[in-house]
């Protein structure tokens, strides 16, 4: 199932989890699992939500802005991609 | 006596249920990792006294944390006659992959799915009898919070231990692993171990580092020779093995749910599909996402300038009012009046009728963010960047610096590669931050009041535009190297909430006015003292240093149209922060005319085509101070800071001429 999502992954223009489940024939949550099996495994990595400013954070008066990243995205590693290739 | 162990994933329930059976009131908590070490409690049952030890929550069992091997070596160590699985209901997939790690573990294991009171809520089924099956264990469902479910969950913990139960390991790892498994747990036959040998056989192909070194501290193991042979080839495919391993348990998991659950169909999702057919289409998706952003300022416009804006022009005008009237009741001396009502009143006043747009602008761009819509739009423009050779990513960074382009220029850290960020970071002064927007306003207020929308859906527009085409020179010429590939995920569209909605609007707005009270005061005080120094000079006038210092920049914006000292300054100050530019207009404007006094002064001042060829270079001119800033800091360069404050002005002051020149020739005034 990860190597199967792993491909799915590499040949999406974009993620949508529920297209994922569709073609893979397994739950969206099974899905959603696999995604966070394959960050913590290091096949893909997942942009940190957020971006942290380290300095001068609390008096800065756009900060709020700073704590949110309104778009997810995924990026094979350099594992995955090795795998991939096999 | 025997021993009960409590294992599940964090904020599953253990405590609670472990309070329910034993009667103590341990801390329970809803938020994961509230219990960190083992508590232990008693309870009595027909005659027989039950000891129970909840174990602190866990995802898994590998030697990742403290709490995985406080409860990985309880479980094995710790001989409990019975392990209790607890499962949150609702999220019974994420939790059945520890279930599949113990059922490794050759113990006695019941399955409790607890919270089904909340998975009934959300209309999950569950078919018990096929889990029960399927996992090879008995399954109880509770709700433990309401005690139901527990007297059952007694029963059949006595049923367990006093009887057999089969161990026989119901998840194979395909041949080659199993064979593995079997060569290994025969080879340590005999050996004294802490571990089982089939868990231990497990572990050592799944390469847990914790159990390699166990095995190598282990004497009779490090010299039996055979056994270094199978560990050494074994030590080879680690890698692989782990996935496999990891693998086979989601398809255990996956081959366990598909059949005993079932969850209502989303009706969101099929929706999501049909509707993203159009919304990304390959040639409808631009046009589409231009048609929403032009909508988008039509109707901040209606709504924010329409309905809202004059009742705000009007609050400001009384309030104004009222404070000079009081300032000379208390016969307050002159200069202090003169301050506050043209200083304050005349340039934060003119800020502030403007909070009504500002709101409905940023409540309308938070529906379009938390219904989904905006990574579509960003799905759309990573197409485009691509085939300019920009980094999708970039486009990101670029919707955050429409709030403002200090978080904007941080947010491209996410990008990897040298070459896309510094790209990214050099064009995100491009994006209109709010702060310009009030620029806007107040000459669409001045001269296109039944155009606004149009006229902010261009000026956007040409911000993106410049923006990719300055991405596109720059990705040519000043940066070489490979782009990093990405893949962006598409979330379900959901109807937007309120509170989210309210809440990206206030963090804009608060910080909006934050400005106003901090940055924008000081800016304006010190305007304010350069406008009517040195003494005996005409206050707001020429001969002011505000003035003399206009005076002499003014000339290089005569070819773009508007070469006054006032409007010299105002971009000047504007380099400050850009709201600046809004406040020194209305100061220095401020003893003219009357009524909203700023408009009809500019007005005055300026012509439709040079208030379009003023608002084309306050777009692309010189980011403001905090940017450059940030720019410096994250390049790390004063270098790359001073570049992007020298090229910005170059870009914005030749476009502004060239609007101000073609539009002469084409007959505009
Ligand atoms: N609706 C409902 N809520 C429950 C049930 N069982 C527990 N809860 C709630 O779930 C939350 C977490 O419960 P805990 O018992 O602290 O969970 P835990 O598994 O001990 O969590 P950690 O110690 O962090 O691993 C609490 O707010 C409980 O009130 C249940 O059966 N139904
Ligand atoms: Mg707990």
């Amino acid at each position: 199932m990860l190597k199967e999502l792993l491909v799915v992954i590499k040949e999406s223009s974009y993620i949508s989890k529920s297209n994922i489940s569709k073609k893979l024939n397994i739950s969206e949550e099974l899905i959603e699992e696999g995604f966070e099996q394959l960050i913590r495994m290091g096949y893909i990595k997942e942009d940190v939500r957020g971006i942290k400013c380290d300095v001068g954070c609390s008096s800065c008066p756009y900060s709020k802005s700073c704590d949110k990243m309104p778009i997810k995205t995924i990026m094979i590693t350099e594992k995955g991609e090795r795998l991939l290739a096999k | 006596m025997n021993t009960i162990a409590l294992v599940g994933n964090p904020n599953s329930g253990k405590t609670t249920l472990f309070n329910a059976l034993t009667g103590s009131n341990q801390h329970v908590g809803n938020w994961p990792g509230v219990t960190v070490e083992k508590k232990e409690g008693k309870f009595k049952f027909n005659g027989n006294t039950y000891n129970v030890v909840d174990l602190p929550g866990t995802y898994s069992l590998g030697a990742f944390s403290e709490d995985e091997m406080v409860a990985r070596d309880f479980i094995l160590k710790g001989n409990p006659d019975v392990v209790i699985n607890v499962v949150d209901a609702t999220n019974i997939e994420r939790n059945l992959y520890l279930t599949s790690q113990l059922l490794e573990m050759g113990v006695k294991v019941i399955v409790v799915l607890n919270m089904i009171d909340e998975a009934e809520a959300k209309n999950i089924q569950f078919g018990i009898k096929t889990l029960s099956k399927k996992l090879g264990v008995p399954v109880v469902t509770t709700a433990a919070s309401k005690r139901k479910g527990i007297k059952e969950l007694i029963e059949e913990i006595v049923r367990v231990i006093d009887g057999e139960m089969d161990l026989k390991p119901s998840i194979s790892y395909g041949d080659k692993i199993d064979r593995e498994i079997k060569t290994i747990k025969k080879l340590l036959s005999g050996k004294t171990l802490e571990y089982p040998p089939r868990w231990i056989a497990i572990k050592l192909i799944e390469g847990d580092q914790y159990v390699h070194d166990l095995v190598s501290e282990n004497k009779a193991l490090s010299s039996d020779s055979e056994f270094g042979d199978v560990l050494s080839a074994v030590k080879e495919n680690i890698e692989d093995n782990e996935l496999e391993i990891v693998n086979r348990r989601y398809e255990f998991v996956n081959d366990v749910t598909r059949v005993s659950v079932v969850r209502p169909e989303e009706a969101v999702k099929t929706v999501t599909d049909k509707v993203d057919k159009i919304l990304i289409h390959k040639y409808f998706g631009l046009p589409i996402f231009i048609l929403i952003m032009f909508v988008l300022f039509q109707l901040t416009f209606a709504v924010g300038e329409d309905l809202l804006g004059g009742l705000m022009a009007a609050a400001v005008d009384a309030v104004g009012h009222a404070i000079e009237v009081f300032l000379v009741n208390i016969n307050s001396p002159a200069w202090i009046i003169a301050f506050v009502s043209e200083g304050i009143i005349g340039g934060i006043g003119a800020i502030i009728e403007f909070i009504p747009l500002i709101v409905v602008l940023y409540m309308l761009i938070g529906i379009l963010e938390d219904s989904g819509y905006m990574a579509r739009a960003a799905y759309i423009m990573d197409n485009i960047m691509r085939k300019l050779g920009l980094h999708g990513k970039t486009f990101i960074s670029m919707i955050v610096g429409f709030g403002c382009n200090v978080p904007g220029v941080m947010a491209t850290r996410t990008l990897e590669s040298k070459k896309d960020r510094m790209i990214a970071i050099l064009i995100n002064p491009f994006m209109s931050c709010g702060a310009k927007l009030l620029i806007y306003l107040v000459f669409i207020a001045a001269f296109f009041p039944n155009g606004g929308g149009l006229i902010l859906f261009l000026i956007y527009f040409i911000g993106i535009l410049v923006a990719l085409l300055v991405g596109k020179i720059f990705s040519r010429t000043l940066f070489k190297g490979e782009t990093t590939d990405f893949i962006m995920e598409l979330p379900p569209y959901r109807k937007p909430v309120l509170r989210n909605v309210l809440r990206n609007m206030w963090d804009n707005v608060s910080g909006f006015l934050k400005r106003a009270g901090t940055v924008i005061f000081a800016v304006v005080t010190v305007l304010w003292i350069m406008a009517v120094l040195p003494a005996g000079v005409e206050p707001y006038g020429a001969e002011s240093i505000l003035g003399r210092i206009g005076l002499f920049i003014a000339p290089i914006f005569k070819p773009a149209g508007f070469g006054t000292w006032q409007a010299a300054v105002g971009l000047f100050s504007g380099i400050a922060a850009k709201e600046a530019v809004v406040t020194t207009l209305g100061m220095v404007y401020a003893g003219v005319g009357e009524g909203t006094e700023l408009i009809s002064a500019i007005q005055g001042a300026f012509t439709p085509l040079t208030s379009v060829s003023f608002m084309v270079m306050t777009l692309l001119y010189t980011p403001c101070v905090a940017t450059i800033a940030t720019i410096k800091k994250e390049t790390n360069s004063v270098k790359w800071a001073i570049f992007a404050m020298v090229y910005t002005f170059a870009i914005g002051w030749t476009m502004a001429v060239l609007v101000f020149q073609t539009g002469r020739l084409l007959g505009f005034s």
